[in-house]
């Protein structure tokens, strides 16, 4: 009797679908919130939303990110403001994905996005340069940098909404 | 300043949130709360460093008095047997109160909170949310005082928020924020009343207020970057490191000035830069504390003239010439190249060293050169030659040029301290408005004579006078003194206390000789040596003039040296065919000239092996500054290619020779100079780093009291003895001088100095290029018009050795004689005074 119990069971699971899936070529649906590698965010006009302000680097537990500054000039723009990140990278073997930069930056410029499949086959490439955290130009936009009417973009942090 | 307390000090009892204290009567509230309750109150205008204005009334406390009966002096006691205390109606700015007996104050009551609170709140209307990009922020006073006394929300609408220029230029050197400005003064006070250059000014009102310039070129000063560390906000930032780096990243090294006499101490902030390659590199120079030194301040050219240290002109590999060019070589074969000309020299060995090189590579390099059975060892440049006397009588133990004050008196001689050690401008300068008597004495005229003639300054009367000599004749003009000028000779014999500073000005080496003899004698006479505040100093081009003298360098040698060159001349960090015309001609003389140089120059297409050194930054070391204080810096920089600190150098090159083993740190060096030089016997490096507690105490969690100088962290140095100190001194006789002659149409050029100059350190700095004076000569107007020049004209000026294109201005000089500043022109013009002819260049006709 115990036999035929179990044989059922089995049998009952054989035609059932399976659970597994043939990752990589099929892959589950994300939360939201899953925070995977980072992109630098850009202004619907094109210019960076990064002030280079290093605050992520601060906040970032594991001291994956290096950021170095320099300033803008209407010849030159990156970004609003007087300042921008000249130099930006995340180191991706130490980066531990807990979203503290995304917390830390003052002009949302920094967001963990949904990417995950990240595998190195030498040190050197788990370091995610600017160019390549950057999102594209959004269509129609300018890229950075770019030449601007002189006394445009003087505020580096936008004008943000005011506390009711 | 009545803190630290001196024996004489009288002190009263001063009642602090209910404990008593013993203070020195006088001394300012917010600072005695610091220095003896250990409570910050916080401030925004007040300075310690500054008179107090009241303007910014972040500092209000409870103030009273505790009462006393008119009739008999007791004190009133209330019902419970305490004395009664009278309490003001409304809070007090305590930065506006100076310690009386009786004085009670309280901190930490709900009124005083409440208004710090309001304070900040008011301030915060019109202040930016700027603190990511804010080169202060992390370190910014109002940030830090919000946090801790501010307002926890905001009330006001942010877009409602005034908007003001973010990147106003202040000259080249300065930015200004007008938004961030909370309009303390601190910035135009600094200028007025410590540094004498009125250069900035509060222009309109209420909100339209803000900070302007009134020279041009714009902030025209040697001490604007004080004024953004000074700066309780970020609305003052530095071209130079303007969004460098954020505080926090940098670390900080401790480290000493390599420009001049001073010996300032400073701070590198070092930080990794993808631009270097990834290594540290310095990314601003900042102040630190040494009240005996420098107090809070460097001068701009101690900030912004570090760029040199990664410079990529500077050598980075060993050069050796077989014969025709120099090569570059492996250490290895420049080793084995200098080995075999020093052997090759039987004996015939020679050294000259310049000002900037350090103790232990001076110690070194005599090891080697007499090692080698030689004994000359020259001091570079050959035109100051009073280190002997400032070892004698010198000023003396724990001399401070802060405590000079009324009824002191300074003489400045042969020196234009502006341009030559500008700190010793700023604090001789802040002496004399103090009270202490301020004489000056040149041939010509100079900054520091325009602060003897002045006859007010910040509304107090100062006092001074100036002394013009004939040309080369200061030994004479000081001699003469008692006779020639008797009211200005008896003020100095008469003051309490006198420092004499001495210079080369104008001179040549015997003509400072002679006056260095003659200001030794009027201090020994008018007994004035071998105490605090008293004595002599020379400013010595470069950090460590003393040193040279100390380890047994001397510019004598030197002449001699130029008069029968050596077989083999070892050229340390001296670039002697750069600075002087005539060089060219003695070095080709000289068989080898083996030079450690951290540039390519002229002298070094003279040598057949030239050995790339470290600058200071990239290594340990020490430096004895014009008041004979022995001051140790830290390896801030990794090495640049393949430099090697010159001491190590040496004492690979003496092991190879069979000298005994090589030493292995700069510290084994210091050590055996300590064994073997006695006025270095305490020098251990370990000394050298202690530190002691100074007043004002800055650095600590109170940026907004003292600024972001930082806190001496690496020592304040110990100051070697003067004989005078240690016993008695006797004058000297001054020898007579003879006179440079020049013959009919020709001048006298006299050599001064420019700051700002092209030399090769300071040329990689190209922030201060636009500062860098146009090569000029100036001349009276009697020769200009003799010589058919008018103001402008170019002209070409020939002397020993070459010649030099530059532009005639026609000054307040005497006739027959010209001023020709030294490194402002690409080829080498005379350092001691030279005859040369002037002739004028036809203008080139712009079409
Ligand atoms: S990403 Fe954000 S926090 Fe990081 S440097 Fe840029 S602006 Fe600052
Ligand atoms: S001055 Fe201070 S408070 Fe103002 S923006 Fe800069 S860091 Fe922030
Ligand atoms: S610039 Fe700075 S130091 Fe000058 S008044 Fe404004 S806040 Fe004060
Ligand atoms: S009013 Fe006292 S510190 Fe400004």
């Amino acid at each position: 009797m115990n036999l035929i119990k179990g044989f059922a069971t089995t049998f009952k699971h054989v035609l059932e679908e399976p659970v597994t899936l043939q990752y990589p070529e099929q892959m589950k649906p994300f939360a939201e919130r899953f925070k995977g590698r980072h992109h630098l965010r850009r202004y619907d006009n094109g210019l960076e939303k990064c002030i280079g302000c290093a605050l992520c680097a601060a906040a970032c537990p594991a001291d994956a990110i290096w950021v170095e500054a320099a300033e803008n000039s209407d010849e030159q723009r990156f970004s609003p403001g007087e300042r921008y990140a000249k130099t930006y990278e995340i180191n991706m073997l130490r980066c531990i994905f807990c979203g503290y930069c995304e917390d830390a930056c003052p002009t949302q410029a920094i967001e963990l996005g949904h990417e995950h499949q990240m595998s190195f086959t030498d040190r050197r490439d788990a370091i995610y340069t600017k160019t390549m955290l950057i999102d594209p130009v959004p269509e129609g936009a300018d890229g950075t940098p770019r030449e601007v009417e002189p006394g445009v973009f003087t505020r580096a942090i936008p004008d943000m909404p005011d506390a009711k | 300043m009545a803190i630290p307390v001196k024996d004489d000090t009288k002190l009263v009892t001063v009642k602090i949130d209910d404990k008593e204290y013993q203070v020195p009567a006088g001394a300012n509230l917010v600072d005695l709360a610091k220095w003896y309750a250990d409570n910050d109150i916080p401030v925004f205008c007040y300075h310690p460093k500054l008179e107090p204005v009241g303007m910014c009334r972040m500092c209000l406390v409870e103030l009273g008095s505790i009462m006393r009966d008119r009739e008999t002096g007791d004190v009133v006691l209330d019902d419970n047997g305490e004395p009664t205390v009278r309490w003001f109606p409304k809070l007090q700015t305590a930065c506006t109160q100076t310690a009386s007996d009786g004085m009670v104050v309280r901190t930490n009551t709900e009124a005083v909170d409440e208004t710090r609170e309001n304070v900040l709140e008011f301030l915060l209307t019109s202040h930016p949310l700027d603190c990511p990009i804010c080169d202060k922020g992390g370190e910014c006073p109002l940030q830090n005082l919000t946090m801790e006394h501010g307002p926890q929300e905001s009330r006001m609408i942010y877009s409602d928020k005034m908007h003001l220029q973010k990147h106003v230029p202040l000259g080249d050197l300065i930015f200004l924020d007008r938004e961030r400005c909370i309009q303390c003064a601190r910035c135009v006070r600094f200028q007025d009343e410590l540094v004498g250059d009125a250069v900035l000014g509060f222009h309109e009102r209420g909100r339209r207020l803000q900070i302007i310039t009134s020279s041009d070129p714009g902030f025209d000063t040697y001490f604007s970057g004080n004024t953004t560390d000074i700066c309780p906000v970020g609305a003052l930032t530095t071209a130079d490191f303007r969004f460098g780096a954020r505080p926090w990243e940098m670390t900080e090294i401790p480290s000493i000035s390599p420009w001049d006499a001073a010996g300032e101490n400073i701070s590198l902030s070092m930080r990794l830069d993808r631009d270097f390659g990834g290594r540290a590199m310095i990314k601003r120079v900042m102040p630190r504390q040494n009240e005996y030194v420098n107090e809070l301040w460097i001068s701009d050219k101690t900030r912004f003239g570090h760029h040199f240290t990664r410079s990529l002109d500077r050598l980075v590999e060993p050069m050796v010439s077989f014969g025709d060019k120099l090569t570059d070589q492996s250490w290895n074969d420049a080793y084995k190249a200098a080995v075999t000309a020093l052997e090759g020299a039987s004996g015939d060995v020679a050294a000259i060293a310049g000002g900037a090189i350090s103790n232990e590579d001076l110690w070194e390099l005599r090891q080697l050169v007499e090692g080698l059975g030689g004994s000359r060892l020259g001091a570079w440049p050959p035109t100051h030659g009073g280190a002997d006397l400032v070892a004698e009588v010198g000023v003396g133990q724990d001399t401070n040029l802060k405590e000079l004050g009324a009824g002191d008196a300074i003489l400045v001689v042969a020196s234009d301290l502006e341009e030559e050690v500008p700190i010793w401008r700023l604090r001789l300068k802040r002496a004399q408005d103090r009270g202490a008597y301020l004489v000056v004495a040149n041939a010509r005229p100079t900054r520091m004579e325009e602060f003897a003639l002045d006859t007010q300054r910040n509304d107090k009367p100062v006092e001074g006078a100036a002394v013009r000599y004939a040309p080369g004749e200061a030994a004479a003009a000081i001699s003469d003194l008692k006779s020639s000028n008797k009211d200005v000779y008896d003020r100095l014999a008469d003051a309490t206390n006198l420092v004499v500073v001495a210079g080369a000005d104008g001179l040549d080496l015997d003509g400072n000789k002679a006056l260095m003899q003659a200001c030794a004698n009027l201090l020994i006479e008018t007994d004035h040596v071998g105490k605090a505040n008293n004595g002599l100093m020379s400013p010595i081009p470069g950090p460590n003039g003393m040193g040279l003298h100390y380890l047994g360098y001397t510019p004598e040698v030197t002449q001699d040296i130029v008069a029968n060159p050596p077989k083999v001349l070892i050229v340390a960090q001296a670039e002697p065919a750069e600075d002087d015309p005539t060089a060219t001609e003695w070095l080709s003389k000289v068989d080898t000239v083996i030079t450690l140089s951290l540039f390519p120059d002229r002298t070094t297409s003279y040598a057949s092996i030239v050995l790339p050194i470290q600058s200071f930054a990239e290594r340990d070391g020490t430096f004895v500054n014009g008041e004979r204080r022995v001051q140790r810096f830290y390896t801030a920089q990794g090495p640049l290619g393949e430099a090697v600190p010159a001491w190590k150098i040496l004492t690979t090159i003496r092991e190879k020779l069979g000298q005994g083993r090589a030493k292995l740190s700069a510290a084994a060096v210091m050590l055996e100079i300590t064994k073997n030089v006695d006025v270095f016997a305490e020098m251990r490096y370990k000394n050298l780093s202690q530190v002691t507690r100074q007043f004002p105490e800055i650095g600590g969690d109170d940026l907004y009291y003292g600024g972001t100088a930082y806190q001496n962290r690496g020592g304040l140095g110990i100051q070697i003895p003067s004989a005078a100190d240690s016993g008695k001194v006797k004058a000297g006789k001054v020898a007579s001088v003879k006179a440079t002659k020049a013959s009919k149409g020709e001048l006298i050029a006299l050599p001064i100095t420019e700051l700002y100059n092209r030399s090769n350190a300071f040329m990689p700095s190209g922030l201060v290029h636009a500062r860098v004076a146009v090569p000029y000569v100036t001349l009276s107007s009697s020769d200009a018009d003799d010589l058919g020049l008018v103001d402008g004209d170019l002209v070409e000026v020939s002397f020993e050795g070459g010649a030099v294109r530059v532009r005639a201005t026609v000054g307040d000089v005497p006739a027959g004689v010209a001023l020709l500043p030294q490194h402002l022109t690409d080829e080498p013009t005379p350092i001691v005074p030279t005859v040369v002819t002037l002739s004028k260049i036809a203008q080139p006709v712009l079409a």
